[in-house]
């Protein structure tokens, strides 16, 4: 046996860090460094997920990467050792490892995990016909990849000289129908269909033949978007209820202060809530907790990627312009992947704005466990029969939009939310500046 | 002819060869006035006289080394061991001399001998061993292990003509079990393998007794197509034949009747391991009977032989991963 060499070498942990009070685990998404290879201190060496929020895990101090604990898609509690560093006082530039990452503080025991290994034939075959093993879907114990994986994916792609693509069904190719809060997804016209006009981020013209199938496992966040909608709806007892109400004055008003719908509309369902406080609650078994604070939800398109809804907490002492600028930057964190786990939680009622793509109804699924979710859709011109304070009826062009309340019956009745629906309409009807 | 019994194809074959090669002779314990132990040559004295179809003394070196002598100047002796178990004391006269001897002195050793072998019908553990793979280990010596009436009455004849000493090995389970469509002329079976059931998912491979068990074993496992590879042969072993099944499968099981360690499959699976690694889609699996005697006790003796049962899980596994 060799003494071992490493008395001159410390080590580093790398830990699954913690990323905001409520934060228990992450999962690994991508690995930025292998074993053996160096990085520097505050580096990149992971990414890491914590239910909708991807961030990366930087190294706490430089060294070489000494092994790797947790493979990808694993999830971990936050504290677990990912990866050892191996920090060479020799090699120079390695700095002593900062106080914070505390390498005498024990961490939760972790088995060691072996990187995701390819048997020898998967592997050939990989490389024979240049396959990315790690988008290859495994079927076989624990996701493995197995030859008939690989074969697959070989079968797949290229595919130049089939014929026109007649066994696609056409009710697969056809969006979803504008259920919100999905965004309508962007796909080329099905035959016989008007090619529409493509949607703004998407607008590279595809030409309109028939393309191979392509079986794609979902993206982290799509499965995790279907995981939370299905488990709401076999939840709650979902209703929706819509009415109309005429945007002239959110209209002018919008004008005056250069703002979007959404923050007056936001404005006035938080002054709503506060007439009726009961709708800002949360349901969890069969306790109903009503809350304090307007923490208000707002969904938030990833484009192709999902949704996301980042919360403006207290949003009860924010004006309109104020809800307007708070809205605005956690979109655009949003956007650029920037949200902290923090921002995304303690919703207590939820307002969603698929409008702009032209919808004029939907029925909304509650994101649990708030009990109801407005859903804002377009704001169209359609002539509505209105009465002049001498009771004199007139046919008018007015902008109209339909508000969609989606609410649990577990928690409330109709009647309430017609109440609550009206209370809200009232305002926006209403709207002189408040 | 038509069918035959595995049994009666080896008498069939045996007689095929004495009928037309005058320079074959039998010999063996009870092998002529009692026509032989499992009845192989019975009403072979009748016909071909004692000169022919000689009864021993109890004495397995005797035997192997009269034929040895026998072979050296020019006849062809066929030795039946009355159980493989056997064999163990003609051990030195069969791999020691007749094993040797063309290396040591340029002269062929045209004998034959065949061991009856393994178990399914307690007999105990002087009674049902699988004594092939210490003859595999032996330079010189080809072993040879038939599944078929007609591989049985092929490999036989084949053996019979081979210029080196060959051992048979006939399964006694099969004897009176397994029947077959036997040609009546004489005709060889080359030494190789035989794709017994085609198949891309996975490949068993098996010989004698246990090929039969790993086709009843794998003949309706839903969603997969597995093939059965006969090995027939062990020395040589059909090396080529293996390594196309892998290559076609990617995942391999390789059954054994014999005690696990050292034996037949363990050098497929070496031979898999180094010349097949790039085909492989999962672990070379092995089942085999554990390393204990073979138990006289019914339900022991299931216990440790593996079955159709232990093969099928196997494949299952191996299919999952």
């Amino acid at each position: 046996m060799n003494p071992p060499e490493a008395s001159a070498q410390a080590t580093v942990d790398v830990t699954m860090p913690q990323m905001g009070v409520s934060v228990a685990e992450g999962t690994v998404v991508q690995w930025r460094k292998r074993v053996g290879e160096w990085v520097q201190a505050d580096e990149t060496i992971c990414e890491i997920s914590t239910d909708k929020i991807d961030t990366e895990v930087p190294a706490p101090a430089s060294g070489r990467v000494l092994e790797i604990l947790v493979e990808v898609e694993q999830t971990v509690p936050v504290g677990t050792v990912l990866a050892r560093l191996a920090t060479d006082p020799g090699e120079g530039k390695g700095a002593p490892p900062p106080e914070g990452a505390a390498p005498g503080e024990p961490a939760p025991a972790v088995t060691p995990h072996p990187a995701r290994h390819y048997s020898p034939v998967v592997q050939r075959i990989a490389a024979e016909h240049g396959i990315d093993l790690s988008r290859v879907v495994g079927t076989g114990r624990d996701g493995r990849v197995r030859k008939q994986d690989v074969l697959a994916a070989v079968d797949r792609p290229p595919a130049v000289d089939r014929p026109p693509a007649i066994d696609r069904p056409p009710a697969i190719d056809r969006p979803l129908h504008s259920e919100s809060p999905y965004r309508p997804e962007t796909r080329e016209p099905g035959p016989g269909q008007p090619a529409a006009p493509p949607p703004t981020s998407n607008g590279a013209a595809r030409p309109a033949v028939a393309e191979p199938d392509r079986p794609e496992r979902l993206s982290r966040m799509r499965r995790s978007i279907g995981e939370h909608m299905l488990r709401s709806l076999r939840t709650a007892a979902h209703c929706t209820t819509i009415v109309e109400a005429d945007f002239s004055s959110i209209e002018r008003a919008r004008r005056a202060l250069g703002l979007s719908y959404l923050p007056l509309v936001a404005r006035c369902t938080i002054d709503a809530l506060r007439e009726f406080p009961v709708m800002n609650a949360t349901l969890e078994g069969d306790t109903l907790t009503r809350h304090g604070d307007v923490n208000l939800g707002v969904a938030v398109s990833l484009g192709d990627e999902g949704l996301i809804v980042p919360v403006v907490h207290r949003a009860q002492e924010l004006s309109a312009e104020g809800l307007g600028r708070a809205i605005a930057e956690l979109g655009r964190r949003a956007r650029a992947g920037e949200l902290s786990p923090d921002d995304v939680r303690g919703g207590t009622f939820t307002i969603t704005n698929p409008g702009a793509f032209g919808a004029i109804a939907a029925t909304p699924i509650i994101s649990q466990p708030q009990i109801a979710i407005l859903d804002l859709e377009a704001v169209v011109k359609r002539p509505v029969v209105i009465s002049d304070e001498s009771g004199q009826d007139a046919i008018a062009i007015r902008p109209m939009a339909n508000l969609c309340l989606s609410w649990d019956h577990r928690a409330l009745d109709g009647a309430l939310a017609a109440q609550f629906l009206s209370a809200i309409k009232r305002r926006l009807e209403g709207w002189d500046g408040g | 002819m038509g069918e035959l019994t595995y049994l009666q194809a080896i008498s069939d074959g045996l007689r095929c060869e004495m009928r037309a090669d005058p320079r074959v002779l039998c010999m063996g314990e009870d092998v002529g006035v009692f026509g032989g132990a499992f009845k192989v040559t019975d009403g072979f004295i009748e016909e071909f006289g004692p000169d022919r179809v000689m009864d021993t003394p109890l004495a397995e070196s005797g035997i192997v080394g009269t034929a040895v002598g026998a072979a050296v100047v020019g006849l062809r002796p066929v030795c039946e061991m009355q159980f493989a178990d056997f064999i163990s004391c003609a051990f030195d006269q069969l791999v020691n001399v007749a094993g040797k001897m063309h290396y040591r002195q340029g002269l062929a050793v045209p004998i034959t001998v065949r061991l009856p072998s393994g178990g399914g019908f307690s007999g105990g553990p002087f009674h049902s061993q699988n004594p092939e793979a210490w003859f595999m280990h032996a330079p010189g010596i080809k072993v040879v292990a038939p599944s078929t009436a007609h591989d049985a009455k092929g490999l036989l004849i084949s053996a019979i003509r081979d210029p080196n000493p060959v051992c048979f090995l006939e399964h006694k389970y099969l004897y009176r079990r397994i029947r077959g469509e036997v040609p009546e002329p004489g005709y060889t079976t080359p030494l190789s393998a035989r794709v017994a059931r085609e198949g891309e998912d996975l490949v068993v491979i098996a010989y004698g007794a246990m090929v039969h068990a790993a086709l009843e074993a794998t003949q309706d496992i839903e969603g997969a197509r597995i093939e059965v590879l006969d090995l027939r042969s062990l020395v040589p072993l059909d090396e080529a034949a293996i390594l196309e099944s892998v290559a076609r499968c990617s995942k391999v099981v390789v059954v054994d009747e014999a005690n696990a360690t050292c034996a037949a499959g363990a050098q497929v699976a070496a031979l898999i391991a180094e010349h097949a690694f790039e085909d492989l889609d999962g672990p070379v699996v092995r089942v085999a009977s554990p390393d204990v005697p073979i138990p006289f006790s019914p339900t022991l003796e299931q216990a440790v032989l593996p079955g159709a049962e232990r093969i099928g899980e196997a494949c299952r596994e191996l299919l999952a991963y």
